[in-house]
């Protein structure tokens, strides 16, 4: 085989890798632009020395507060080696923001079988709003590595159908109070 | 005559191999390189496309 035909068989090569990352880019930015995506980009600041004295993430204010506008808010704090609160009920299909932080090191929040993702970072509050719509619990292992005890660092997201979501007289939720 | 035996184990001693059956099976190596190649990246495509619309898009947005 002389050396053009290698470097024509080489062209086109690159051609298939060329139009097969091209195929892959229009897909993401059509589906992107058709469905108004964009990743989580709250950027937000909080003291990691003092959260847990005063403010919003106080033990107290921790855990799922239903709005009055019936959308849900769900405040955690990610520290090592646990998610406090340890169980969080959320309903299902309706729009649901997490705020997230942490007071010590960096974590990874993560919510199995659906595409909430997030870096917590010390220093900064992680949000991301979205909808669950599987009911049951859903796994929510830390997934960046955050010491010794990492690997037993997880907590369990509890999806809850409309009819059992009975939430308390201030709006708040807890998975005792889930039938 | 001496036989030198090369590092890959062949030896220079002359065979009864046609320099044009020598092209011919040289000009379909490739060919069948290019199908197994072609058909590994293809197999990544689709896979890859099959996650994205019938996995990730379908979880939802999360903003």
């Amino acid at each position: 085989m002389d050396e053009k035909r290698i470097v024509r068989s080489e062209l086109r090569w690159v051609f298939v890798v060329a139009a097969a990352v091209t195929l892959m880019l229009v897909v993401i930015v059509a589906t992107t632009l058709a469905n108004a995506l964009h990743p989580p980009s709250n950027v937000e600041t909080i003291d990691p020395a003092t959260l847990h004295i005063a403010g919003e993430f106080t033990e107290a204010n921790l855990g799922t507060q239903e709005n009055a506008d019936g959308t849900v808010t769900v405040r955690l704090i990610a520290t090592q080696y646990a998610f406090v609160p340890r169980c969080l009920p959320v309903p299902e299909g309706r729009p649901v923001s997490i705020r997230v932080t942490s007071p010590d090191v960096i974590h990874g929040f993560i919510v199995a079988g659906t595409n909430a993702n997030t870096m917590v970072v010390p220093g900064f509050v992680a949000e991301l709003t979205t909808e669950f719509d599987e009911p049951g619990d859903h796994l929510m292992p830390c997934h960046e590595y955050c010491g010794l005890g990492h690997s037993n660092m997880w907590a369990v997201l509890r999806v809850v159908p409309e009819e059992e979501w009975i939430p308390d007289a201030n709006g708040r939720m807890t998975c005792e109070l889930v039938p | 005559m001496t036989v030198t035996r090369q590092h890959d184990g062949s030896t220079d001693e002359p065979d009864d191999l046609k320099e044009a059956d020598l092209e011919r099976a040289l000009r379909l190596v490739p060919r069948g390189a290019a199908a197994l190649a072609g058909l590994a990246v293809a197999l990544i495509i689709v896979g890859w496309l099959l996650v994205y619309l019938l996995v990730f898009l379908p979880r939802g947005p999360v903003n």
